[in-house]
């Protein structure tokens, strides 16, 4: 469903009020000092705002907006630094069983995540974590079980829907596990960026189904829109520290002057402001032309997977910087935006991956 | 007021005329010097209403908004024709139009328009160049005229042009910005002596300007005595908002204007190290031309955009960092130079010629003062001469 400008702006407002309310720096310390690293109600509040529903058709219970508009949604959720899947599962497991699933995966699957009482992910790369399909090292075995190790593997704690790569004779397959299956254990992982929590997910001869007959292109296609989701989180994540900068930089004095009044930082948060445009302007760009013409998208997502993570780094180090000593204390929320930049930095493939796959887009 | 056309409706009306309008035009040579083919083109358009759609109609115009003067702009680019958006790119005629007397309008704006006139820009001095306030080129009014003195530098088509934007000191007992008046100075009088500058690429597209008793009618003074700093602002913008639009190309047209093409050439496309960089490189022009057509859609959308006043910054970053890359492509061979060494030619030109765009308009320094300070409203750099008259502020 193709809405308009306006309506998109709409949406945005009643994200970003919803997150106003239930997401603040003090919320996001509860739920980051929390078991689950995840607040259950609010997700529940944000499924009936549409937001698990994003992009499941209405006929399996979803809103059916389009990449433009989860790129909106991810721009709050990053804004926010909301804990939660709505990466893993609301854009990758959900964009995978619509890639890789029959119609019969779809009606059983996709309800439960349209309306956030299912929670997905998907297992996809060992531990180099470079979420290419040679970074696999989960194996189908001869008996149609799977064996192998999964590293970060987003919110896999709290997931009852697990998806999972594995190599199968002739390539790649789609698997579906049972949380309860025989041989799968799943290990919380000691996260440095306590907003996005991370599991590893071990298979010893685990029963599995395989998900019609997609193989890696399937996959890439849903790591593809979880990147641009990611970009946007970024986005988001960067203008939000940008803005608070600025604001110290108007309200804070020494030397009997707003310190903003000196070029030293005045011209870092011109700099500053040049990659957050651009970033922004990367990650629209991404997720509108994988919506008008996926076969040409592989430049733009390329290009957004390098351009955000790393304007979201340089912005969040440049804040911890500007603001000071203030800015090196745990109770200031700089370092929590510097955390999830540096998280953002390294999932689904790093930025010197995605500037080779942009160069390539390039006839290089 | 009539009826504005839909995007559709104007597309059709703009391509009929130019399929039986455009026959194209000779070379230019010197970008300063408008062939009288060219000035009859423009007549054409002006008259069509096409040069400057968003003007009002009793100025040439159609009153119409941006997105519509696009839509032309896009026609008349499909068959490089010349002559649309001169409500966007023409200094003279713009400053002319916000600030100038009807009078004045009546006088020059066609002109300029269709570019029987043209306009070079007095602003710079030796002593002011990014604090441009601190000009001491004096007007004294005499009667019905003014009488000027002083001396204006990096003015290009200096030479050729029949007028001249000047920024000029009508008052020295207030502070240096209130003392400032904008004047449409005619060029071709004895009291105005043009000397051309050798700039460090070794071309010649500046000049030095020597005014000595020059006269300027009152009638030519913009924007009213003592405005010149508000007028010369909104000049300043629309210069800038040209320069973050493109970069200039090389000068031979080697294999040097293409990054890829000279990595691939120079058997540098299985270096690590340069795929990385070049990735970076790339990205740098691709991500200011995605900023531009948000920045289009943000207007289209009645919203305003910080976006435009990053233009110049970032394209003097894509033009130092293509021209530092391409050096290191190139290696040992950009110890070369000349006819016979046109690749490495053009990245010396280059490298050397970005800094047309990191100074010129305003240096990248000076622009990350104005995006902190209009931009993102932060407070400004004390000035120790802001406030006291101008006669008595220290100078070099």
């Amino acid at each position: 469903m193709a809405i308009s400008t306006h309506e998109r702006a709409e949406l945005r407002a009643a994200v970003h009020d919803l997150l106003q309310d239930g997401c603040t720096e003090a919320d996001v310390r509860r739920v980051m000092d929390s078991d689950d690293g995840f607040d259950r109600a609010l997700w529940h509040r944000l499924a009936d705002q549409g937001v698990t529903g994003t992009l499941v058709d209405p006929e399996y219970g979803g809103v059916g907006l389009s990449t433009l508009d989860m790129e909106t949604i991810a721009e709050e959720i990053g804004a926010a630094l909301l804990p939660s899947p709505f990466i893993s599962s609301a854009v990758l497991t959900t964009t995978l069983i619509q890639t890789a699933g029959t119609a019969d995966d779809q009606a059983r699957l996709l309800p439960g995540l349209a309306a956030g009482s299912s929670i997905g992910t998907v297992a996809v790369t060992g531990k180099r974590g470079t979420w290419t399909a040679d970074g696999v090292e989960v194996h189908r075995n001869s008996d149609g079980t799977l064996t192998g190790t999964v590293h970060y593997v987003i919110f896999g704690q709290i997931a009852d829907i697990i998806l999972v790569i594995a190599h199968v004779d002739d390539g790649i397959g789609v698997f579906e596990v049972d949380p309860g299956a025989a041989g799968f254990t799943r290990t919380a992982a000691t996260v440095f960026d306590p907003t996005v929590r991370l599991s590893t997910f071990s298979f010893q001869h685990t029963p599995a189904r395989r998900l019609g007959t997609a193989g890696w292109p399937a996959v890439q296609s849903a790591l593809d829109l979880a990147v641009i989701a990611l970009a946007g989180e970024q986005v988001g994540g960067a203008r939000r520290i940008f803005d608070i900068t600025v604001e110290y930089l108007k309200t804070r004095i020494q030397f009997g002057r707003p310190i903003g009044s000196f070029q030293a930082l005045k011209h870092m948060a011109a700099d500053l402001l040049l990659e957050v445009e651009s970033a922004t302007s990367a990650a629209q760009h991404a997720a509108s032309v994988i919506a008008e013409s996926p076969e040409t998208a592989d430049g733009a997502i390329a290009l957004a997977g390098f351009t955000c993570a790393e304007a979201y780094l340089s912005t969040a180090m440049s804040a911890v910087q500007m603001h000071g000593g203030i800015a090196f204390t745990w109770e200031h929320p700089a370092h929590l935006y510097l955390r999830r930049a540096r998280s953002g930095l390294q999932l689904f493939g790093c930025p010197a991956a995605y500037r080779e796959r942009y160069l390539v887009s390039k006839g290089a | 007021m009539t009826e504005l056309p839909s995007t559709e409706q104007l597309r059709a009306e703009v391509r009929q005329w130019l399929a039986t309008h455009w026959t194209g035009l000779p070379k230019t040579v010197d970008p300063w010097v408008s062939s009288p083919e060219r000035v009859a083109w423009l007549e054409q358009a002006v008259d069509a209403g096409y040069a400057a759609p968003t003007y009002p109609p009793q100025w040439f115009g159609r009153g119409y908004p941006a997105e519509l003067a696009t839509v032309i702009a896009q026609e008349f680019s499909a068959v490089k024709a010349p002559g649309a958006r001169q409500d966007k790119y023409s200094i003279p005629a713009n400053t002319v139009l916000k600030f100038g007397s009807d009078e004045l309008k009546t006088a020059v704006l066609h002109d300029f328009l269709t570019e029987r006139a043209r306009a070079c820009l007095l602003y710079s001095e030796p002593g002011a160049g990014s604090d441009l306030a601190a000009v001491r080129t004096t007007a004294v009014r005499d009667g019905s005229q003014w009488v000027i003195n002083g001396q204006k530098v990096w003015t290009s088509g200096a030479q050729t042009s029949q007028y001249a934007l000047l920024i000029a000191r009508t008052d020295w007992d207030v502070p240096k910005h209130k003392g400032l008046s904008f004047f449409l100075i005619p060029m071709r009088q004895p009291g105005i002596e043009v000397r051309p500058l050798v700039q460090i690429t070794g071309e010649s597209h500046f000049n030095e300007v020597f005014i000595t008793d020059a006269v300027v009618p009152h009638a030519n003074l913009i924007g009213g005595e003592g405005n010149g700093w508000r007028v010369l602002q909104t000049a300043l913008a629309y210069e800038r908002s040209i320069m973050g639009d493109s970069g200039r190309s090389s000068r031979n047209k080697s294999k040097a204007d293409s990054l890829v093409e000279l990595a691939r050439e120079h058997g540098r496309l299985d270096d690590a190290a340069v795929r990385q960089d070049l990735a970076k490189v790339l990205a740098l022009r691709e991500l200011n031309k995605l900023n531009n057509a948000r920045a289009k859609a943000d207007a289209g959308q009645g919203t305003s955009s910080s976006i435009m006043s990053l233009g110049k910054l970032a394209m003097s970053g894509i033009l130092h960092n293509e021209a530092r890359l391409k050096t290191e492509i190139l290696g040992a061979e950009a110890l070369l130079a000349g006819a016979d060494n046109p690749e490495a030619d053009d990245v010396n030109f280059l490298s050397l010629n970005a800094f047309f765009t990191s100074i010129g308009g305003g240096t990248d320094q000076i622009q990350r003062n104005i995006i902190g300070e209009r931009v993102l409203g932060l407070a400004k750099e004390l000035e120790v001469d802001r406030d006291i008259p101008f006669r008595q502020a220290r100078r070099s």
